[in-house]
């Protein structure tokens, strides 16, 4: 069964001062891959500056604009069409190999091949003691205590969009026990990388069920590797597992990977930004 | 010296402990210096000091300077030179570039296999953690192809003579090594100042080194381009070696530019002009990864080009020394460096290395516990010399505090024996006369596609400071002019 999307990216930017010399890069394109296909693109910004596609240091589609004139104010506005496939989350076989897939991890040529989603990171640093908030159950499938991970995570943060920002670190996030869904993500992938399960920050789009309109924000969620089986998407904002509702833009070991939007600009005095997302589900196919 | 008065060397204190580059153990004088020592000999401290000050004021109006960062009064220094060059003799010399270019291409193919198979790692010689912990190792290089197959086009090679009077290397720089322009300035000034002495000796050239290196840096250049435009990226002129930048462009016969003179178009990099933009495909850049791309590295960077790394990663443009190189540019790395030589070329390493110690192995631990006062202590994660213990400055009581910092964590630390550097008459301004002062050697080893070179000469380094063995021009360092022998 297939499901078709249309997603809605706007930002717009104020500026006191007149901006020169700026370069944006967006990276809200979702990814083609088995499960999303595109039907078409389409992205406008308020100078009608030129647009380039491009893509970043890992091979994700980009858009890149650098307007040529002066300005205060500038809008962008994307549109994405696609077909998603239905996902049933468990369609993959839940055999009990479990102390195959335990010596799998640790040995070196595993360690190697995944080693950019194992190693620490600067959004995924814990301290000594934090290192010890959820311990596998080594008695469990891997699969299993990734489940209990995702439901510790969604039930050891409280939702709360005002508490942090980009530049929160994860052992305040910790201790304030408050945070959003990056805030989640990263926790989640944290504890997962410390039990040695490569896991990776994924950005993309989540539509909020059928016939939900309003503003939201874009969304993340993690994909964690079990061995033989692949990679898998949980997503601890809202303890469910990734299904047909999210579509994928980005990966990444964590945030500064996936950021939707850079900016290079030269100015001085205040800016305000503004972003929303809308994700429309059409009638099935 | 039988007739010949010797007055400028006549109050040189020799110390017998010390390798002197010019004096045989016995005190007599190497075979090579000879002569220059007989015309040496024929003037008097008087003539020198007249010499060295016009030398000086030469370097300055070419504008031959560097400046100290970190200093309120930000002053434009000369490079301190003088005029007694050294001499290194053809047959020292053939090990020293062979030992070079070995290094460069161990490296080289180092690099592409930690971007690519990492089959040194799963061999079990290099741990994996010593990659992947490294700041300089870049996730955004993993399975990229770098064009040509070369990561560092450029390699700076520190070499010492040890009181063995073997080479030692003590650190592969082959991020953006500088000081090759020193080398050609202190060549030309020498012979402002003295060239008859140049009649006596059959010296190779310095000056080949821009010709070669745009020569070989074309060999990289993108696919299917033709005849290829080269520029050369610098931070600025507020760089320390902003003198060099320049030279480099000039003699290349290339265009010296700016982040801010550069734009990328469709992943392709232009460069601007009064005619309109003029497309470049390969770029010697100077400026460090982190700044090279605002987009993609550090977004607060002034010094790069938005978009170029997305241009470099589609093959457009060629950067040298490759994004990444820095990985294998550290102190960590440096202590494989034999196994990485015979790993990859299946040869013994020509340049010896200076001997580490883990201490993460049993026995090796063994050894440094009992003989701490030989040895230099080292952490592995810090750099620019901080945590260092030299065994034989500390105190009884330092030494049983390294002993147990380095017994709980073994992991943490290397050790190497003291090595003492050579020394060579050098001329002291303050005292007017010729003092022992240790020296090194950098040498600019540039690496290509089925083609190398090795600047026959390099950058010799002195201490000013008596009995220092740091030569950084930043902590007061001079250079001497070095000339290689002909056959």
């Amino acid at each position: 069964m297939f499901l078709e999307y249309t997603i809605v990216y706007k930002a717009e930017n104020n500026y006191a001062n007149w901006v020169k010399n700026a370069h944006w890069q967006f990276l809200i394109i979702p990814e083609q891959n088995e499960t999303q296909k595109f039907i078409s693109t389409d992205f406008k910004n308020s100078l009608n500056t030129k647009i380039e596609y491009s893509i970043n240091g890992y091979g994700f589609k980009t858009i890149r604009l650098h307007p040529k004139i002066e300005f205060k104010q500038i809008s962008f506005e994307a549109s994405f069409r696609l077909i998603k496939k239905d996902v049933n989350p468990f369609d993959f076989n839940l055999d009990n190999h479990t102390e195959n897939h335990y010596k799998k991890l640790i040995e070196l040529e595993f360690q190697i091949e995944f080693e950019r989603f194992l190693k620490k990171s600067n959004y995924t640093n814990l301290s000594d003691s934090q290192k010890r908030l959820f311990i596998f159950d080594k008695s469990l499938s891997i699969f299993d205590n990734l489940q209990n991970l995702n439901q510790w995570t969604f039930n050891y943060l409280f939702f709360n969009a005002e508490a942090t920002d980009v530049n929160t670190k994860l052992s305040e996030i910790i201790a304030m026990q408050k945070g959003v869904c990056q805030d989640f993500t990263h926790l989640f992938c944290a504890l997962a990388r410390q039990n040695g399960i490569p896991s990776r920050y994924v950005s993309g789009y989540l539509h909020q069920g059928n016939g939900f309109f309003g503003d939201s924000q874009m969304h993340a969620w993690a994909e964690a590797y079990i061995p033989e089986i692949g990679w898998i998407g949980f997503d601890p904002t809202n303890n469910i597992l990734v299904n047909s509702n999210h579509i994928k833009v980005s990966h990444g070991k964590d945030y500064s990977d996936c950021a939707p939007l850079k900016g290079i600009l030269n100015t001085l005095g205040a800016n305000k930004t503004k972003h929303s997302v809308q994700v429309l589900r059409q009638q099935q196919q | 010296m039988g007739t010949v008065e010797n007055q400028i060397f006549s109050s040189y204190e020799r110390n017998p402990d010390l390798y002197d580059e010019i004096y045989k153990k016995h005190g007599e004088i190497k075979k090579v210096y000879k002569k220059l020592f007989e015309l040496y000999g024929e003037h008097s401290i008087e003539d020198y000091v007249n010499l060295n000050t016009k030398a000086k004021s030469s370097f300055f109006n070419q504008g031959i300077t560097f400046q100290v960062y970190g200093k309120k009064e930000t002053q434009e220094k000369i490079f301190p030179f003088d005029l007694f060059p050294r001499i290194i003799a053809p047959d020292e010399w053939e090990v020293i570039e062979k030992g070079a270019i070995q290094r460069s291409k161990a490296l080289n193919l180092f690099l592409w296999d930690i971007y690519h198979d990492k089959n040194i790692i799963k061999d079990g010689i290099v741990p994996l953690d010593l990659i992947i912990s490294s700041d300089n190792y870049l996730d955004q290089m993993v399975g990229f192809d770098p064009p040509g197959g070369i990561y560092n086009h450029i390699s700076g090679t520190d070499i010492i003579k040890h009181n063995d009077g073997k080479y030692y290397v003590l650190e592969d720089n082959i991020r953006c090594p500088s000081g090759v322009s020193y080398v050609i300035s202190n060549r030309t000034a020498l012979k402002r100042a003295l060239f008859g002495v140049f009649n006596h000796y059959q010296t190779y050239s310095v000056t080949n080194y821009a010709e070669n290196l745009l020569d070989i840096l074309e060999t990289t250049k993108p696919k299917g381009i033709d005849i290829p435009i080269t520029v050369v990226l610098t931070p600025g002129m507020y760089n320390s070696a902003f003198y060099e930048h320049s030279y480099l462009a000039k003699t290349m016969g290339v265009e010296l530019v700016e982040g801010r003179d550069l734009v990328v178009e469709n992943d392709f990099v232009y460069m601007k002009t009064i005619k309109g933009l003029i497309k470049v495909d390969i770029i010697y850049r100077r400026v460090d990864d982190a700044f090279l791309d605002p987009l993609e590295f550090n977004p607060d960077s002034a010094l790069g080009v938005p978009g170029l790394f997305a241009a470099y990663i589609k093959g457009n443009v060629t950067l040298a020394n490759a994004p990444g190189t820095g990985v294998a540019d550290d102190k960590a790395v440096y202590t494989y460096m034999p196994q990485i030589i015979k790993y990859y070329l299946d040869e013994e390493p020509i340049l010896n290395n200076v001997h580490t110690y883990h201490c993460s192995r049993p026995d090796e631990l063994k050894y440094v516990l009992e003989h701490i006062n030989e040895l230099v202590i080292k952490p592995v994660d810090e750099a620019g010399g901080y945590g260092i213990s030299i065994g034989n400055r500390l105190t009884s009581e330092e030494i049983e505090i390294v002993k147990k910092q380095v017994s709980e964590s073994p992991r943490k630390y290397v050790a190497q024996p003291i090595m003492s550097l050579s020394v060579h008459p050098t001329y002291i301004e303050e005292s007017q006369s010729f003092e022992q002062r240790h020296v090194d050697l950098r040498t600019f080893t540039i690496l290509g596609q089925n083609k190398d070179f090795v600047l026959k000469g390099g950058l010799t380094r002195v201490a000013l400071k008596k009995g220092n063995l740091i030569v950084n021009s930043s902590q007061g360092g001079g250079s001497k002019d070095t000339w290689v022998l002909k056959n």
